[in-house]
């Protein structure tokens, strides 16, 4: 009975705000005990530099985002005037409907542009998978090569190889097949093949930390799993397939997310080998180049009659495109974000 | 029965020994990555040396024409050529290389501590881990290259902020013993925190991951023992996320050479001025820089790390 009546109890008496413990403190003069004194002023310095620092980072990470809002809804002549700063005075829409129009479209681009990472996302997850499978698991010669290839793989810029990696592509051939078939060498630049082609061959987009990631995961999982599938019959592809992926959904998750975030963000890869492609990524990087400000200006200022239209229209047209790029990955995002940490300290690369 | 099963043994075709098998279908899904690295890592790169030593350009057949030159393209690159900002490339290598050298462990530091602040325990926890790791989505970089303004930025904030952070400089250096020019560098890491922020996503999210995994009990015995906090730290939590230091360290300094301006220049040679031979140069000058200070950090770091331990 007692303990039954107490075990409630104890949790009540932590809730107690300030001014009861005030109250209560004064009442049985442990106010003026220097210790509790002490210990209470210490965990209300704490608290108070705790939320600060804190509520501070939050902003200071928000901000970017908080920012775009007053501008984007300000009414575009209103836009650069020195009383507005966070509240406008006249709102509208027409920065959205100019980014729609200038770059989104009918907005196949950004499905072309999800559909593309996410293909690309898969590729790379299976390839690296495999890759890091092998290194992690299988106990076969030059292992230590490869894996130091890798990681010397993760550590290159491959901007440095950009030049030879260009020509390569414009003329491409393999042990001068193509030249003995055809006569000629195939120009890959500007074909979506080229991007597949990279991500098939554990080439594409940091896949070299892919490959680290899984062959980190691999090597942490318990050998008894794949013993006893191997006792059981299972051949080395039945394994995989079976026990070895299975177990390493976390490590998938990690993979399939970052690829898919860098994959969609990527100007480089597209840019470069593939430059007239759907990608959104590139696509606002040419249309809001600083050299293109007057253009989107002219644009805006035509179509929607406002001859007031400034560079401060620029602005506020770039940032809502922005946004609107942005809202497929924040949806991702805000889906995965709880089992994010769960899933990196389990994928292996921490440990 | 059982002679018959014997006399037929050897007639069944042997089967392969295990681990052989095991290598061949290891190699076998190795295989994709090896033909890569072969066609779009190692050739590339050897033929990046090659041309860094030669002249380049278009014959008249179609292929490529070739003239030996020497070391001279390097000579070029550092006494002739000019960057696209029109600076001396001893000079962007320099102020790339200082750059990248103390944002390093700046934003090291950073996500460490940011990943401690969301790992402890209080109410909204959950609120702010959202919060913290969104630079992993806006941190990548067609997304900061889009936010920043040219011109209608909230003019007002930033005035505030540039007068506050006047009031807290002269703070500083009246009332503290710091010279000035570290409170100088303070403050231009404080008004470039945003840029820190966005590239410290993924390394957060990596030390919340190894914070998670330090048993409870580990913190228990220090506390028993009668360890502060500052002891606790040091002494039980730095080294554990030891590992995971190194492994961030890379990770930045590689992401930020990734972003770098040299990564431009190496473009502007090679498709608006047509000159591929110092284009590669560029390159692999680009490439043994970042190898170099990599070694070197990682050496100092397995030190430090060990050290911890």
């Amino acid at each position: 009975m007692n303990k039954k009546t107490k075990a409630p109890k104890a949790p009540k008496a932590k809730k107690t705000g300030l001014f009861t413990w005030l109250k209560n403190a004064w009442n049985d003069n442990s106010i003026t005990d220097p210790l509790v004194c002490k210990r209470t002023l210490q965990s209300i310095v704490f608290k108070f530099f705790g939320i600060t620092v804190i509520l501070g980072m939050c902003f200071a990470i928000l901000y970017p985002i908080l920012k775009l809002f007053p501008m984007i809804l300000c009414d575009v002549e209103d836009l650069g005037n020195p009383d507005v700063v966070w509240i406008p005075i006249h709102y509208s829409i027409v920065s959205f409907k100019a980014a729609i129009r200038l770059v989104f479209g009918n907005f196949s681009t950004m499905f072309l542009s999800l559909l593309y990472a996410a293909v690309t996302a898969f590729i790379q997850v299976v390839i690296c998978a495999m890759a890091g499978y092998t290194i992690g698991r299988i106990k076969i010669p030059f292992k230590g090569l490869v894996f130091g290839l890798v990681v010397f793989q993760f550590v290159v810029p491959p901007q440095s190889l950009l030049i030879s990696q260009y020509l390569n592509f414009k003329n491409f051939d393999i042990l001068g097949l193509f030249q003995l078939f055809t006569g000629d060498t195939v120009d890959l630049i500007n074909n979506p093949v080229t991007l597949y082609m990279l991500s098939i061959l554990g080439q594409g987009l940091k896949q070299s930390l892919f490959i680290y990631i899984f062959s980190s995961f691999f090597q942490g999982l318990p050998k008894e799993l794949e013993e006893a599938a191997l006792i059981d019959g299972c051949g080395f592809y039945k394994t995989y397939l079976k026990i070895a992926l299975p177990n390493a959904v976390p490590s998938i998750m990690v993979v399939a997310v970052l690829s898919f975030i860098w994959n969609y963000g990527d100007t480089y890869y597209t840019g470069y080998f593939h430059p007239d492609g759907p990608y959104l990524a590139m696509k606002l990087n040419q249309q809001f180049a600083a050299t293109n400000a007057n253009t989107v200006t002219d644009a805006v200022s035509k179509w929607y009659d406002k001859p007031a239209a400034s560079s401060f229209t620029y602005d506020a047209v770039k940032q809502a495109a922005v946004l609107i790029y942005l809202i497929p990955l924040l949806v991702i995002y805000f889906i995965v974000q709880k089992r994010l940490v769960e899933n990196f300290a389990a994928s292996g690369i921490v440990g | 029965m059982s002679k018959n099963a014997v006399q037929k043994a050897p007639k069944v075709k042997k089967p392969m020994k295990f681990q052989t098998t095991q290598k061949i279908n290891g190699y076998v899904f190795l295989l994709p990555w090896i033909i890569g690295f072969l066609l779009f890592f190692l050739m590339p790169m050897v033929n990046t040396i090659i041309y860094s030593f030669n002249e380049v350009g278009v014959a008249e057949a179609g292929g490529m024409e070739m003239t030996y030159r020497g070391i001279q393209n390097y000579i070029d690159l550092f006494q002739k050529e000019l960057s696209t900002a029109n600076q001396q490339f001893t000079r962007v290598f320099a102020e790339e290389n200082s750059n990248i050298v103390m944002n390093t462990p700046l934003i090291v530091v950073f996500s460490l501590f940011s990943a401690l602040l969301v790992n402890a325990n209080y109410k909204g926890r959950d609120i702010v881990r959202v919060i913290f790791f969104l630079p992993i989505v806006l941190g990548i970089s067609i997304v900061t290259t889009l936010v920043t303004t040219t011109g209608g930025d909230v003019t007002g904030v930033t005035a505030v902020a540039t007068e506050e952070s006047g009031f807290i400089m002269r703070l500083l250096t009246s009332y503290s013993f710091l010279p000035k020019d570290v409170i100088g560098f303070i403050m231009g890491v404080v008004a470039d925190i945003s840029s820190i922020i966005s590239k410290a996503g993924v390394q957060t999210l990596l030390y919340l991951a190894a914070l998670q995994g330090i048993s409870p009990s580990l913190y228990e015995v220090a506390k028993i023992e009668g360890a502060t906090t500052y002891e606790v730290f040091w002494k039980v939590t730095f080294p554990i996320v030891g590992s995971i230091t190194l492994f961030n360290f890379v990770y930045t300094f590689v992401d930020l050479f990734l972003d770098s301006s040299i990564a431009q220049e190496v473009y502007a040679f090679a498709f608006q001025k047509n000159n591929i031979g110092v284009g590669s140069a560029l390159s692999v000058v680009y490439m043994f820089d970042v190898l170099a200070i990599l070694v070197v950090m990682v050496l100092i770091l397995t030190k430090v790390v060990k050290i911890g331990e």
